[in-house]
C-alpha cells in the first residue's frame, strides 16, 4: 500500500489521537506522586487502548484469510492496520510510563518495538520497491514460478545452441517443452540457411546443423562454460552475465567470432540472459518486499498472545 | 526471426496450480507463525510450572526489598476464592511498622501511595513531593487550625524560611561570644603569637576524634559539678525522631571551654599562682580560692605584712596605708575577695552572664578592701541550641566538602551572641533544587514522615534458607 494523499484522513486522525494522548499523559505524569504507572486508571486506559489497536492490527490477517467477509473494504483494513498499529507503540509507552518494567513487560515492549519497526520498514518498502520492480523487471512473472520459468529458459537456450552446434547432450528435444517455455524461438526454416565456412555442413538425420565444429567452438565454449552455469545458478557470483553491460560486451565479442548466420540465435540467447537476469532481480526485490513479513507476523502473534497474558496477570497482582 | 512474447505464450509457461505448491517462503511463514507464539506459550508455561511468578513482575524490587525478589507471595497474598493477589498494607506492616505521621492528620495514606515497589533498585523511602503535598499544600487538621505553614508543595514552592531565622528570632544562649573577633588574626596571650582560628577549632561533630588545637589537659580531664545537659536548650518533644541511627557526624556538639577556649582564656586569679580556677560553679571556684590562699599563707607567713602596691592605686578606690599587718584569716579573705572580684566581674563575666541570687546584676565595686566576702553570684545556664531545625534532619558530614564560611558567612561579621548564624533556606536552595544538575531537593531529604517514637516491634518471619531458595 502506497503512502500518499489518500492516507491523509487516517494520518490526521492518528496525529490527533497521538496529540490528545500525549497531552493526557503529560498532565497525568506531572500530577502522579510516584510517576506514571501502568496500573493507575489512566495507565490502564492507555494499555487497553494500545492493546485494542494491536488486536485490530492483528485482525488484518484474519480479514485477508476470509476475503468474502463484508466487514469494510480491504483498503480500509490495511490503512487501519498501518496507522492504528503505529499508534499502539506510543500508547503502550504511555501505559508503562516509558518504563520497560519486569521480564514479561520487557519482552512485550521489545516485541512491540520490533513489530512496529518492521511494519514501518515494510510500509516504506512497499511504497518504493513496486516502482523499482516495474522499472527494473518488465518481464516480471509470478514469484513462485520463477524457478520453473528459469528451467524453461535454460531448456530453450539448450535447444537453440544445439540447433547451431549439434547435440551437446543437454536438450530434452521435446518441442512441446520449448513451446511451454514460451515458444519464443520461432522454428526457423533450417534448410534455407547455408554454412558460410569452408567445412562441410554436418547434418544429423533429423536436423540441420548450421555451423561446423570449428565455427561453433566459441559458442559452445561460451555456452557450456558461462551461459548455462549462469542460467542454472544465477545467484553464483563472478558471472559476467549477471551484469547487463558485461553481458552485452560478451555477446558483442561472440558475434565477431561467429558467422552472421548464427547472429539471430545469439540475439535469442542474449534475450534469454536478460530475462534470467530480470528474474534474479525480481527474486531479490521480492525478498525485500515480503521478507520482513517473516519477522512481522510471527512477532505480532507472539505479542498479542503475551499481551493478553500480561493483561490478565497484571490485573491479578495490581487490581 | 527473433524471440517473440505474447501474453498467451507468457501465460502458457505458468503452472496454474502454482499457489497450491508450498514454497520456501510460504513454509517459513507458516512455521514461524506457529513456532514463535508456541515458544512464547512454552516459556510462560515453564515459569508457571516452576511456580515462578517473577516473570509477571512489573519491575525489579527496591534496594531494601531486593532480598524478596523471589518471594512474590510474601506481599502478594492471595485469599481463598479470590483471583486478585494485590499487595496490601497488611503485608507491609507484617514486617515493619509504619507509625502515623501526626495524630491530627486528616488523611491516612496507603503504604504504596508513597512507597511504590517494582520501580527498580531505588530507594523506596524516597517519596515524591506530591505525596507530602497531598496534605501540606493545603494543610488541615482534625482539631483546629494547623500550627505550621499551611501551603507547602516543595522546597521551592511554599517552603517558609527556617523558623530560627524568621523576623524577631534571636539566639537565646547566654554565652557572650564575638565570632567576628575570633575569626580575625588574634594574639594568643599578652605576648603570644598571632593565630588565625578555624571554625573547626571550636565546632566539631561528636564523632570527630582529631586533636583540639586550643584544649587544656587540666580542664579536659577535670570533672565539673555542672551537667552538660543542663546547659543545653531543650528540644521540643514534637520533633519526629529519625529512623536511621545517628552517626555522630551530623550535628556540631556544643562548644566546650576545656577543648576550645582554655588554652587562650586562662582563668588566672592571682599573680602568686600559675594555675587558673576550675571552670565550674561559683561555689566550687570559691572553695578552690579559699583552699589555695590558706595553703599559700601557711607556707608564706611573712606575706601577712601587706605593702601597698602603687600600681594598684585604682581610680575610684580609697588609697590604703603604705603597710598593713593582717591576720592569716584576714589575708585569705582579702585575697579571695580580690580574686573573686576579678573573676566575677571580668574573667567569668567576659563570657557568662552572672547575676545575684535574687536575679539582679552584680553590685558595684567595693570602696575599700573587703573584710567580708560578697555573696556568690549565679551563672545563667548557657542555653545552647544543639538543633536549630527540630523538624528536619541535617548532616554536616554530607556537606564536609564545603568550607564552613561558604554557608555560615554571617559568622564573619557577627558580633552579638544573639545573632542566629544558621544559613537561610536560600543557601540550601542554591544546591538543592529539582533536576539532574542539582542535589536532592525532595521533602524526605530533610524531613521524616513516620513518627518512629511510636513504632511497634514486629515478629521476624523469614529464615535464610527460605530466602535463598525463593521459598520453594
Amino acid at each position: 500500500m502506497r503512502i500518499d494523499r489518500s492516507q491523509r484522513a487516517w494520518a490526521v486522525a492518528s496525529l490527533v489521537i497521538l496529540a490528545a494522548s500525549a497531552a493526557v499523559y503529560v498532565f497525568y505524569a506531572v500530577n502522579s506522586p510516584q510517576g506514571p504507572r501502568g496500573g493507575s486508571t489512566i495507565g490502564l486506559a492507555f494499555g487497553i487502548l494500545g492493546f485494542a489497536f494491536m488486536i485490530f492490527a492483528g485482525l488484518l490477517g484474519a480479514r485477508k484469510r476470509v476475503p468474502v467477509w463484508r466487514l469494510g473494504r480491504a483498503q480500509a483494513w490495511m490503512r487501519g492496520h498501518l496507522w492504528l498499529g503505529l499508534l499502539s507503540l506510543p500508547l503502550i509507552l504511555f501505559h508503562g510510563g516509558f518504563h520497560f518494567g519486569g521480564t514479561l513487560t520487557k519482552v512485550l515492549m521489545w516485541l512491540l518495538i520490533i513489530t512496529v519497526a518492521s511494519g514501518v520498514f515494510g510500509a516504506v518498502l512497499q511504497n518504493y520497491v513496486p516502482r523499482l520492480m516495474t522499472a527494473d523487471v518488465p518481464l516480471e512473472t509470478i514469484y513462485a514460478e520463477i524457478g520453473n520459468v528459469r528451467t524453461l529458459l535454460r531448456e530453450e537456450a539448450d535447444k537453440d545452441v544445439e540447433a547451431l552446434c549439434g547435440s551437446l547432450g543437454l536438450s530434452k528435444g521435446a518441442q512441446d517443452a520449448g513451446q511451454r517455455a514460451g515458444g519464443f524461438t520461432a522454428m526457423r526454416s533450417m534448410t534455407t540457411i547455408t554454412t558460410t565456412g569452408g567445412g562441410a555442413a554436418v547434418a544429423a538425420a533429423t536436423e540441420i546443423l548450421l555451423l561446423s565444429e570449428e565455427e561453433s567452438a566459441p559458442l559452445r565454449r561460451f555456452y557450456l562454460n558461462e551461459m548455462r552455469p549462469f542460467l542454472e545458478l544465477p545467484k553464483q557470483r563472478g558471472s559476467r552475465l549477471a551484469n547487463a553491460d558485461k553481458a552485452r560486451n560478451a555477446f558483442t565479442g561472440l558475434r565477431t567470432l561467429l558467422p552472421p548466420a548464427a547472429h539471430a540465435t545469439l540475439e535469442d540467447l542474449q534475450d534469454i540472459c536478460d530475462e534470467a537476469r530480470q528474474l534474479s532481480r525480481q527474486e531479490l526485490l521480492h525478498h525485500w518486499l515480503h521478507g520482513w513479513l517473516l519477522l512481522h507476523i510471527p512477532l505480532s502473534l507472539a505479542l498479542i498472545l503475551l499481551g493478553a497474558i500480561h493483561a490478565v496477570m497484571a490485573l491479578r497482582y495490581s487490581s | 526471426m527473433a524471440r517473440t512474447r505474447t501474453t498467451k505464450k507468457l501465460a502458457q509457461r505458468i503452472d496454474l496450480n502454482y499457489f497450491k505448491r508450498p514454497s520456501p517462503y510460504k513454509r517459513a511463514k507458516f512455521w514461524l507463525r506457529l513456532l514463535l507464539p508456541l515458544l512464547a506459550l512454552t516459556w510462560i508455561a515453564w515459569r508457571t510450572f516452576a511456580k515462578d511468578s517473577r516473570v509477571y513482575s512489573s519491575g525489579r524490587m527496591s534496594a531494601a526489598h531486593a532480598v524478596l525478589e523471589k518471594e512474590c507471595a510474601t506481599c502478594h497474598l492471595q485469599q481463598a476464592g479470590v483471583f486478585s493477589a494485590k499487595a496490601t498494607d497488611s503485608a507491609c506492616l507484617s514486617c515493619h511498622d509504619g507509625p502515623v505521621h501526626h495524630a491530627s492528620q486528616v488523611k491516612t495514606l496507603e503504604c504504596a501511595t508513597c512507597h511504590t515497589e517494582h520501580r527498580g533498585r531505588r530507594n523506596i523511602t524516597a517519596a515524591a513531593n506530591q505525596t507530602c503535598a497531598e496534605c501540606h499544600s493545603d494543610l488541615r487538621t482534625n482539631g483546629g487550625l494547623p500550627k505550621y505553614v499551611a501551603h507547602i508543595s516543595s522546597l521551592q514552592d511554599g517552603h517558609p524560611q527556617f523558623a530560627a531565622l524568621r523576623e524577631g528570632q534571636r539566639d537565646p544562649q547566654t554565652i557572650k561570644l564575638n565570632h567576628a573577633i575570633h575569626l580575625k588574626p588574634i594574639r594568643r596571650g599578652p605576648n603570644g603569637p598571632l593565630v588565625q582560628m578555624e571554625c573547626s577549632d571550636c565546632h566539631r561533630p561528636a564523632a570527630v576524634s582529631a586533636q583540639w588545637a586550643y584544649a587544656d589537659t587540666k580542664y579536659v580531664t577535670a570533672k565539673p559539678t555542672y551537667t552538660e545537659e543542663g546547659e543545653l536548650r531543650a528540644i521540643k518533644a514534637e520533633t519526629l525522631a529519625a529512623h536511621s541511627p545517628m552517626t555522630g557526624r551530623e550535628l556540631m556538639t556544643p562548644v566546650k571551654f576545656a577543648t576550645a577556649c582554655a588554652s587562650c582564656h586562662l582563668l588566672a586569679f592571682d599573680k602568686r599562682f600559675d594555675e587558673g580556677v576550675p571552670h565550674d560553679k561559683p561555689e566550687v571556684v570559691h572553695a578552690f580560692l579559699l583552699k589555695n590562699f590558706q595553703e599559700y599563707i601557711a607556707a608564706h607567713p611573712g606575706d601577712v605584712r601587706v605593702v601597698r602596691d602603687p600600681k594598684r592605686d585604682l581610680t575610684g578606690k580609697p588609697i590604703p596605708p603604705e603597710v598593713r599587718i593582717l591576720t592569716p584569716a584576714q589575708w585569705v579573705t582579702e585575697r579571695t575577695a580580690d580574686a573573686e572580684e576579678l573573676l566575677w566581674r571580668k574573667t567569668c563575666n567576659q563570657c557568662h552572664t552572672l547575676t545575684q541570687a535574687n536575679g539582679s546584676s552584680l553590685p558595684q565595686v567595693q570602696d575599700s578592701a573587703p573584710q567580708v566576702l560578697a555573696p556568690l553570684p549565679q551563672v545563667a545556664p548557657s542555653n545552647v541550641t544543639t538543633k536549630w531545625m527540630p523538624h528536619a534532619k541535617f548532616d554536616h558530614d554530607a556537606h564536609r566538602g564545603f568550607t564552613c564560611i561558604s554557608c555560615h558567612e554571617k559568622a564573619l561579621a557577627s558580633t552579638q551572641t544573639t545573632d542566629v548564624l544558621l544559613p537561610g533556606i536560600a543557601t540550601c536552595q542554591t544546591c538543592h533544587a529539582p533536576g539532574p544538575d542539582h542535589a536532592e531537593s525532595r521533602c524526605f531529604e530533610c524531613h521524616t514522615y513516620h513518627d518512629w517514637s511510636k513504632r511497634k516491634e514486629v515478629t521476624p518471619k523469614f529464615t535464610l534458607p527460605s530466602l535463598r531458595t525463593g521459598g520453594r
